[in-house]
């Protein structure tokens, strides 16, 4: 017997050695993986600048805080007026502290980009592949320029992405900016090496819907980024004496240039899947209730003091005529009800149709039925499924290098920029947002120059509200967030231009007495809350910069102080 | 029989000639035999065991001590006279008083020197019962087990809780037969994004509903139930036992047995006899404004002329259920066997509800030599479960809210469409048709289980013996899904909600499959030195248990009738991530753990016990992997020390005792990895981005610091026996999984060992005898618990006043579980009213109306103040009554479906909504934190503005709908039945012995619950933490059922 079990005993000493290992196989995760190829990361990391898709992403990107801040700058509002649940933003309001409305910049960077964006770097220098690291790099400026114009003070920056921690502390505007900078320095590193894995046909694996793995390109971006970081300070005094205005010269001249270098997302459009289209598209249908708004209307149309009796033939491209055949827009806070310019609440031919053209019933929120997909898309210029979707544009780039220009005092430099802005915007309709454009209004040759024309003063007559208007028709719809910026340093209708005395955003009311939003205290909007997750988790450094105020949304943010 | 084999290895030679002694052992139920009881004589220790007859011949001397003992029976004490004869019958145990106690690891042990408290119950008691899932059959008679049902539906999972709350992981504890860890998961539909287990739909536990597992086993089979509670559980079975342990002894054939079969059956009616109040006064509309595309019943009130329906009671219909159980057994001297199979059919109370089950299990007993038993069994499960959608946007609802001027039972036209309440027919504004939905919308899930045990135990020595318990538990489920065509049903895809009309009908067919390999080797060694006894125990067990899924989900139905994946648009579907390569998604976990045990008894009247386990786990990185944890347990029988005090009969007995133990407790699988899931983004092939959940590599299991008190005392000539403990259970280190905050991790959700808390309790059985004649009996048995808990630390990034909560209990907008800090772990937090620092409610200077407060407070807590189940057992000859009374005290609800009702106005709440009324408060205008806050004065009249007042975020927040302190007293179970007598059935020959029963479920309730039954959940027994219970979000009651049925052995 003692032999048996010493026997025994050998045999479970042999069968624990050998379970023992098995808890070794039974580890790692067999149902997901934990690293993927980096160029299966970029797609993401993309789709996260415009307009993610739920699932993964929620919802992040520009797009979807533009459906809002699109109110405050007017350029569009919602078709129910005061009946919307949303008018508080047509009100200049802030969301409140719970709502998760103007978070898609920070749920884009935070997560969507986050830790996605730390693996292209991290994996992509284990693998030497410089180029994909350089532009990880890049979209991360960009993302730092965006975070911090939108939320200010509220943002997370040197602690950003450590999971061991649990709550965080919010850094000034400022090191977001400086960090902007630095990144951007970085990502021109990475992107100007050749050696190691770089290669442009497997970039543009990962980079398919955006550059199509071209690193001049994101190049161009990168000193665009470093070009607007340098504009959007114009109300600092080391502005005026040089060091940013030159700034902003230089790099607007290493930018875009041509429409071929824009920086814009593209989609497939694959119906079935919402992440496949723009975020404005019928299929994802976030902008249905959205309708034109007067000011925008107002300036491609002749009515606004600055362009006075101008029609801009970019109307037909960018903006819904009626059923009445005119072009009107609604105010915002207005919109259809009582003051607002419409005759009824409902089937008033005036009222603009959406961005879909749906006519057939002028207040509705849908698209025409069975418009929606393929060839059948009624949408025009960014409102479709597939419309590549711009992030930077070389006419952008014209006019900031008119403003640096025009502040430096070379006027005839300014208007040069002034008209490449114009005639670069002109022809980016013409190639890439000509579909569903009434043919008989297209724009042609003739119709761009009677234009250009109008709208061409000599030199020395050049106003800085003609810049920032062109500037706010050229980046309608898509450059929201970078209009935004621009009309915040003007102080909206604030700031007078100094030749033409008249508010540099001329005509532009913004709401006021019952129609500002009642927290606001006669203020208007001038930055966003931290994320609505924030206030549940990070309420000691919310509470020290002020955003636990009802009117936190109405400080001033720093780009803007001298 | 392995009883017996232990015990005789260890039994002393006989001292001394005496006479034989014969006798018969019966269950005093029915007068059937008892086989395998034992049958020990005090002085000499000789024992022996009865055979199928239940006979027994034992050699005895006049005054000799005989203790005849039996699994899941009382024990007897006979005193030998002169009499060669003896005719014993036992009685069933209802609690601790069994003799011996089947403990961890398959250990028979005797109740004296257990350190911790345990209840039994015999199988005949769960049987009894009829509850087809048997685990419903526990509630009320273990003290500090509760349960909870998810349904009133046939089929339905049950949640099983032994001493509160521990973790915001698995609470449930572990199922062990014959020695043998058995799954008892319940199906859970969340796939984190398809990227663990789930559904392709990836949705929350609320909808559908699957049977907990343990429900497969066919409680004709079980021969006793050991609920071991405390630390003792942990200190053996490890991890997986943290939360106790109920440890399920099959029946086993005897050895030398003839031929024996036994058959049995019942018939049950079922019906819904509890309703929620509804008002059916008033027309749609809102806002007192009639309109004919409104589901809302706030338009004006209904004509007398109008002709309604009593569409509640149309709906439903009078359950069936029929079982018929078979079993034979025999045995040779060398081998026996034992056969059973059953079938049970039940159609619920809710059309298109039915449950089946079939079960077929084989036993075997053979002995080798004299040194070899083994007993292998075999069971095949078979189990058909089709249950309409439940819940938010179930039938239940949509009955509820149905108009009364509309008959539900023409729920389709002639051509099979679906029929409309409303003119405009707009699926996106009306619900579906109560009947129209059972019908459209369910789930059809079919099981195939196989399990299969081998005991072994070799007695190598007299004082030696090797143990080996290994087992093998698989089954398959084929199930799928439907949502029809044209129904309104909201079908989850991916996280989003989208009517099914709109998805032109979905699909979701799946697969899911388990093994689990487990065994558990061990060597017992005992011996006596002088006074001492001393008992070794040691061994390793090892676990590995897969589970895998496979699921996919389509829209757009060629055929609404056919449940095949490929009755959707393969350019919809969806799968779980391995799923698109053809694989499933599984989860691996393999423990391996070492274990010993000392045991040293002193004169058999004080016994410590010490215990150690190490324990390694596939779970957690390698650094993390091993744990290591102790316990210990002593218990003193005072009563024997001084024996003076037994004097009188006035104490019989009296122990106390202590258990403390150190445990761990595993999380799910690959918490650890973060991983990527699909990004939809536009892209040239894959893409991909990672999930929501950071997944910390850093991960350590959760630790567990408990122990317990207790004494046993048993009074007035054995007529009283009481049993008291205090047990405390600290958790540490606890993992919070899925954990909200801040975005700036580069995560939604974080996963960290950040939480603990503390559970208490006092649970105290008590059992009297009152009556003991030669024809009568009367016994009773209360089982009381008073438990509380409290939440001691959350995750930092969580604020003082905020929950950490799981998304499977988020049932309502406004209404959740959620651990807050100094809180008990069963709170519901949820939106509530703006309150003034003197705690008014802040109404709107300008409506009139209270303002909501959108962040989760607490607003109840679920933990009842005590529960108290009562059993009485009362005979009389061959007649028995037993029935149990089910005391619940205290402990709030939420009513998530009264708010829906009256945001619907159908809750009676609404009845008034014409009487003008100011709401009582203080205006929010500047001077409601001043000594003079402004009164509110305004007048609302809900009737004009039901919108508002009536909102859940507009005027009545969810705190409104939370009913504190609700109490219930239920007759669970009544049982009364009739044996045959002897003298008859002789006459009857081959029949030997005839029972026939009538059992009542759920008879009686009296409750203060506004709803019809306070016995609810809102999620089912999948869910983690503290779950769906006391959240009644369109629960179906229970319903009331009549069994009756006989039981004949040949």
């Amino acid at each position: 017997m003692p032999y048996v079990m010493k026997k025994y005993l050998l045999y479970i000493a042999l069968f624990a050695v050998s379970c023992s290992k098995k808890l070794d196989d039974a580890y790692l995760n067999p149902n997901a993986p934990t690293v993927v190829p980096i160029e299966t990361l970029l797609p993401g990391i993309i789709g996260s600048m415009v307009g993610a898709s739920s699932t993964t992403g929620v919802s992040g990107g520009v797009a979807g805080d533009a459906l809002v801040i699109g109110r405050y700058i007017q350029y569009w509002g919602d078709y129910n007026g005061q009946s919307n649940a949303s008018y508080i933003y047509d009100e200049m309001g802030g969301p409140a502290f719970t709502s998760a409305t103007l978070a898609t910049i920070w749920n884009g960077f935070y997560f969507g980009q986050g830790q996605n964006l730390n693996q292209v770097i991290n994996w992509g220098s284990q693998q030497q592949k410089w180029d994909y690291v350089g532009v990880a790099l890049a979209i991360r400026a960009w993302g730092w320029l965006e975070l911090a114009n939108e939320y200010a003070d509220g943002i997370i920056v040197r602690e950003a992405f450590n999971t061991n921690l649990q709550q965080f502390d919010y850094d000034p505007q400022s090191l977001a900016y400086d960090t902007c900078r630095d990144v951007c320095f970085q990502a021109l590193a990475y992107l100007s090496r050749t050696d190691g894995n770089v290669s442009a046909t497997n970039l543009a694996i990962g980079d398919a819907f955006m550059n199509g793995g071209d690193v001049n390109k994101w190049k161009k971006f990168v000193y665009g980024i470093l070009a607007r970081s340098y504009a959007y300070l114009a109300n600092k005094a080391v502005y005026a004496s040089g060091d940013y205005a030159d700034s902003v010269i230089k790099y607007c001249g290493l930018a875009q240039q041509t429409n071929d270098d824009n920086t814009t997302a593209k989609f497939s459009g694959n119906v079935n899947v919402s992440g496949n289209n723009s975020y404005y598209g019928p299929t994802r249908g976030n902008v249905g209730g959205l309708r034109q708004a007067a000011y925008i209307v107002g300036m491609m149309t002749g009515q606004n003091p600055t362009f006075a009796g101008v029609f801009d033939p970019r109307a037909f491209y960018m903006l819904r005529m009626n059923l009445g055949g005119t072009f009107q827009g609604i105010t915002p806070w207005l919109g259809n009800g009582p003051g607002g310019g419409f005759t009824t609440a409902s089937g008033d031919p005036n009222f603009p149709p959406n961005f879909w053209g749906n006519t057939a019933a002028p207040q509705s929120a849908s698209a025409p039925s069975g418009a929606t997909t393929g060839t059948l898309d009624s949408g025009r210029y960014l409102f479709r499924n597939n419309a590549e979707f711009p992030l930077m544009t070389a006419s952008e780039m014209q006019f900031l290098l008119a403003e640096a220009e025009y502040r430096k005092g070379n006027k005839s430099a300014a208007l040069t920029a002034y008209t490449n802005g114009i005639s670069l915007n002109f022809d980016m309709l013409t190639q890439k947002y000509a579909l569903n454009v009434p043919s008989d209004q297209a724009i042609t040759p003739t119709s761009e120059a009677t234009y250009l024309a109008a709208v061409t003063p000599a030199p020395e007559d050049l106003t800085l509200s003609q810049i920032m208007l062109q500037k706010y028709i050229a980046l309608y719809g898509w450059g929201v967030q970078e209009t935004w910026v621009d009309m915040r340093r003007f102080h909206y209708n604030g700031n007078l231009d100094p030749v033409a005395g008249t508010p540099v955003y001329a005509g532009f009311t913004p709401p006021q007495g019952q129609y500002l939003y009642i927290n606001n205290g006669d203020s208007l909007v001038y930055r966003c809350k931290p994320q609505n997750v924030e206030y549940t988790y990070d309420i000691p450094s919310l509470t020290k910069i002020g955003a636990m105020n009802l009117n936190y949304h109405t400080y001033e943010p720093w780009f803007n102080q001298n | 029989m392995l009883l017996f084999m232990l015990t005789l290895a260890v039994s002393w030679p006989s001292m001394g000639q005496q006479r034989t002694v014969k006798g018969t052992v019966l269950d005093s139920k029915d007068n059937t035999p008892l086989a395998g009881a034992t049958v020990q004589n005090r002085r000499t220790h000789q024992q022996v065991q009865t055979d199928e007859k239940g006979a027994y011949a034992i050699a005895a001397q006049p005054g000799d001590l005989l203790v005849i003992t039996h699994i899941g029976h009382k024990s007897l004490h006979l005193t030998v006279g002169n009499a060669e004869m003896y005719t014993t019958q036992l009685d069933i145990a209802e609690g601790q008083l069994s003799d011996v106690v089947v403990t961890a690891m398959d250990i028979k042990r005797n109740p004296r020197e257990l350190g911790f408290s345990t209840q039994t119950l015999s199988g005949k008691t769960i049987q009894e019962t009829q509850r087809e899932n048997f685990v419903n059959g526990l509630q009320g008679r273990v003290a500090g087990l509760s349960i909870t049902p998810t349904s009133g539906q046939a089929g339905a999972s049950s949640t099983i809780t032994l001493r509160g709350f521990n973790t915001s992981g698995v609470n449930q504890p572990l199922f062990i037969i014959d020695g043998i860890i058995v799954d008892n998961s319940t199906f859970d539909e969340n796939s984190n994004s398809g990227t663990t287990l789930g559904l392709a739909s990836d949705r929350p536990n609320r909808t559908s509903d699957y049977t907990n597992r343990i429900a497969d086993i066919n409680p004709d089979d079980i021969e006793s139930i050991t609920v071991l509670k405390g630390p003792e559980a942990a200190i053996l079975y490890g991890s997986k036992a943290s939360s106790g342990a109920i440890v399920i002894t099959t029946k086993k054939p005897a050895l030398a047995s003839k031929l024996r079969l036994s058959y049995d059956d019942a018939f049950r009616m079922q019906w819904i006899n509890r309703f929620p109040k509804i008002i059916t006064d008033f027309g749609p509309g809102t806002n007192g404004t009639p309109s004919t595309t409104s589901f809302t019943d706030f338009g004006p009130s209904l004509p007398a002329s109008a002709q309604t329906f009593d569409n509640v009671h149309h709906f439903f219909r009078t359950g069936f259920a029929q079982t018929h159980n078979l079993e034979g057994s025999f045995g040779t001297k060398a081998s026996a066997f034992r056969a059973s199979g059953s079938y049970f059919d039940e159609d619920g109370a809710v059309p298109n509800n039915n449950f089946q089950r079939f079960t077929f299990r084989l036993t075997n007993n053979t002995k080798i030599g004299k040194w070899v038993d083994l007993t292998p069994s075999a069971t095949y499960i078979n189990e058909v479960n089709t249950v309409p959608t439940r819940g938010s946007g179930g039938y239940y609802q949509d009955l509820l809210v149905w108009p009364a001027t509309n008959d539900i039972r023409h729920y389709q036209d002639a051509s099979g469409n679906r029929t409309y309440a409303l003119p405009a027919a707009d699926p996106s504004v009306e619900v579906d048709n109560p009947l129209y939905n059972t019908h459209t919308n369910f789930n059809k899930a079919n099981t195939y289980r196989g399990i299969f045990t081998l005991g072994a135990d070799v007695h190598a020595l007299s004082w030696l013996t090797l143990s080996g318990r290994f087992g093998y538990d698989t089954y398959m489920t084929d199930e799928f899904d439907i949502y029809g065509p044209q129904s309104s049903q909201l079908v989850s895809i991916a996280g989003t909600l989208t009517g099914a009309y709109n998805l032109k009908g979905a699909l979701e067919n799946s697969w899911m499959k388990y093994h689990d390999y487990n065994h558990t080797i061990y060597a017992t060694a005992k011996k006596k030195f002088g006074d001492w006894t001393v008992s070794l125990v040691g061994g390793t067990t090892y676990e590995d248990a897969e589970h895998g899924t496979f699921s996919v989900i389509g829209t757009q139905l060629i055929s609404p009738t056919r449940h095949d994946s490929s009755n959707t648009n393969p350019a919809t579907r969806q799968r779980l991530l391995q799923n698109y390569f053809g694989k499933y998604n599984v989860s691996i976990a393999r423990n391996l753990a070492y274990f010993g045990q000392v045991n040293i008894g002193y004169k058999d009247v004080a016994y410590l016990s010490y215990s150690q386990r190490l324990e390694e786990t596939s779970i957690v990185p390698k650094a993390n992997r091993e744990y290591n944890y102790p316990g210990g347990s002593a218990s003193v029988i005072l009563s024997d020390i001084f024996p003076a005090m037994k004097r009188g009969d006035w104490v019989n007995f009296w122990k106390v005792r202590g258990a403390l133990a150190n445990s761990a407790r595993l999380p799910d699988p690959y918490l650890n990895q973060s991983v990527f899931g699909n990004n939809y983004a536009s892209a040239t092939g894959l893409a991909y981005s990672y999930g929501f959940v950071n997944n910390n590599p850093n991960l350590q299991p959760e630790r567990q610091r408990t122990y317990e008190i207790g004494t046993e005392l048993t009074l007035l000539k054995n007529t009283l026996a009481l049993d008291v403990t205090y047990y405390n259970t600290y958790c540490y280190n606890q993992i919070a999984q899925n954990a909200r905050e801040s975005y700036a991790t580069g995560f939604v959700l974080n996963t960290l060992n950040a939480s603990s808390l503390r559970n208490q309790g006092l649970e105290i059985t008590l059992d009297i005898n009152p009556v003991r004649t030669n024809d009568w009996n009367w016994d009773i048995q209360f089982n009381f618990n008073h438990a509380w808990s409290k939440v001691l630390t959350l995750p930092a990034a969580i604020g003082p006043l905020n929950d950490y909560y799981n998304s499977d209990d988020f049932v309502t907008n406004g209404a959740r579980g959620g651990f807050v800090r100094g809180h008990s772990t069963s709170t519901l937090t949820g939106w509530n009213y703006n309150r003034n620092n003197a705690g008014q409610i802040l109404i709107n200077a300008t409506t009139g109306l209270p303002e909501v407060n959108q962040t989760f407070l607490p607003i109840g807590d679920r933990n009842p103040a005590f529960t108290l189940g009562t059993l009485n057992s009362i005979k009389y000859k061959h007649w028995s009554l037993s029935f149990l009374w089910d005391l619940k005290v205290g402990g709030d609800i939420y009513d998530g479906t009264d708010m829906i009702l009256t945001e619907y106005g159908r809750s009676p709440r609404t009845a008034d909504r014409m009487t003008p009324r100011v709401v009582k408060g203080v205006l929010d205008d500047g001077l409601q934190n001043t000594a003079n806050p402004t009164k509110n004065t305004i007048v609302v009249n809900p009737y004009l503005n039901s919108t508002n007042y009536y909102g859940e975020t507009t005027g009545m927040p969810d705190e409104e709908f939370v009913q504190h302190n609700v109490n219930w007293l239920r007759l669970r179970d009544v049982t009364l039945s009739y044996g045959m007598p002897q003298q008859l059935l002789h006459k009857l020959r081959v029949v030997k012995s005839l029972n026939v029963f009538c059992t009542a479920n759920d008879l009686v309730l009296f409750t203060n619950y506004w709803g019809p039954d306070p016995a609810v959940s809102g999620s089912t027994a999948a869910t983690r933490g503290v779950g769906g219970f006391g959240y009644d979000y369109f629960n179906l009651p229970t319903p009331m059922q009549l069994n009756f049925g006989l039981r004949a052995s040949f």
